[in-house]
């Protein structure tokens, strides 16, 4: 049976039909076509799937979608429109935080998430945000080397 | 399946009395979707209750009452204060930010999972749970209230609001410990909480000691308790202590680690345990630096 939510995705108003258990995932993906978010482990393990509700990090792939009505949704598209998004963005393709590019709008999101909280992190405290990331490419260490570009402000050497 | 919205928790209980077993209340959704879609619930409907904001709040007046859907990341930053760091150490280790951004503290106790982070230390908070229906409301120790493997005293049509918390006292310390095989979102191989209460002469006058993975439910060891009251922390009592730990529980192989490991893990983690408590306290500890 369905139910009608209306919610914020990326500052603009949508409404959408969904079936009971429904997740965010689907409605973000299927009903509203932006299919930068991710879909990985379905499990809320992985982090492939991280949007920001209220400007919190969530794993949408086991979010439901019915909880959404009347909040903020923000997924990789509206990241990539912010000052801070595309700072990440930008760092990640310099220090090579990308390889295969499938967990990428994930980390983008919670680290964008991050910054907005607490734009100056030590590294124990990004490590710890981004503990719900997984990426089998990299390793880490670029991902991290990113971050630390945003933090300081410099250029990569 | 439907969903019934609700936007107050009147709404939630009627809900619940009408269709009792049939209906699934829905806070974060971190276990219960993920339940969902293993089929390993079927429910006919779905009560979310996440935007009911007289269950979020945190009351610290002498005692602390913790509302359900309070989130593990709210008490990851200490919202309940300095005499309860083992629940915002082990909601710290629940799944990572996402998880704990939404997941609730309620959730963590209906879903009562044998590997739960935030029980043992409930347990050693001596939490008591109010749980309510359209009906009335009664208030039930967090140990009754578990009964096994995901299964709990809660009826149909009760909904768990709060969480009570014995006051902090002076001359005391809490920690949680856990092990798993990586730092972060990981299901406990074992997980051990710890609050001892000390006296002017540095005597434990009270003991709580509650672990997670080593049985069907998280559980208190009262024998362990028992041989610390009226004492002074030394090795050789911890390692009695130890031994009444092992004494009480049942760990069983599975994909985490063999019941052997978990059993090797115990007498490090109660030491480990006892002096960052005792430390916590002010007192001072015979143990503690060999292990840390």
């Amino acid at each position: 049976m369905s139910s009608g939510i209306s919610f914020a995705v990326n500052g603009r108003g949508v409404t959408a039909q969904i079936d009971g258990a429904a997740t965010l995932l689907d409605v973000i993906r299927n009903d509203l076509g932006l299919t930068g978010t991710k879909e990985g482990c379905t499990e809320g393990e992985c982090g492939a799937c991280t949007v920001l509700i209220d400007g919190k990090p969530v794993h949408s792939c086991i979010y439901p979608a019915v909880s959404v009505d009347g909040h903020s949704v923000v997924t990789i598209e509206g990241i990539s429109d912010g000052e801070t998004g595309r700072a990440v963005q930008e760092a990640f393709w310099d220090a090579g935080g990308i390889q295969c590019g499938f967990c990428t709008p994930g980390f983008i999101v919670t680290v964008a998430a991050l910054l907005e909280n607490n734009p100056a992190p030590s590294e124990d405290e990004v490590r710890i945000a981004l503990a719900g990331n997984i990426c089998r490419c990299t390793g880490y260490s670029q991902i991290l080397d990113a971050v630390e570009v945003v933090v300081s402000g410099k250029e990569r050497a | 399946m439907k969903v019934r919205r609700v936007t107050t928790t009147e709404q939630a209980l009627e809900a619940l009395a009408e269709h009792g077993s049939a209906a699934q209340p829905l806070a974060g959704g971190t276990d219960v979707m993920v339940q969902l879609s293993r089929n390993e619930i079927s429910p006919d409907v779905l009560v979310p209750i996440n935007d009911l904001a007289e269950l979020s709040t945190v009351e610290t007046n002498g005692g602390v009452r913790v509302g359900a859907l309070v989130t593990h990341e709210t008490l990851a930053k200490g919202a309940l204060g300095s005499g309860y760091r083992s629940i915002a150490e082990a909601a710290h280790t629940v799944g990572g930010w996402q998880t704990q951004a939404v997941g609730t503290l309620g959730g963590n106790i209906c879903n009562a999972s044998p590997a739960a982070d935030t029980l043992p230390p409930l347990l050693v908070h001596d939490a008591e749970l109010e749980l309510r229906s359209s009906g009335g409301s009664r208030t039930l120790g967090l140990e009754e209230f578990l009964v096994g493997r995901r299964q709990t005293r809660r009826a149909p049509d009760e909904l768990l609001v709060s969480v009570g918390l014995t006051p902090g006292a002076p001359r005391s310390g809490d920690v949680y410990l856990k092990v798993g095989r990586r730092s972060a979102v990981e299901v406990a191989i074992v997980g051990l909480a710890m609050r001892l209460v000390f006296d002017r002469n540095e005597i434990v006058s009270k003991a709580r000691i509650a672990l997670a993975s080593v049985a069907a439910v998280p559980l208190r060891v009262r024998a362990a308790e028992t041989l610390l009251e009226g004492e002074a922390l030394d090795g050789h009592l911890l390692d009695e202590v130890s031994a009444a730990v092992l004494g009480a529980t049942s760990p069983i192989d599975d994909l985490r680690a063999s019941a052997t490991y978990r059993r090797l893990l115990v007498p490090g983690l109660v030491r480990r345990a006892a002096g960052v408590c005792a430390r916590r306290a002010g007192v001072s500890s015979p143990v503690e630096e060999a292990y840390q």
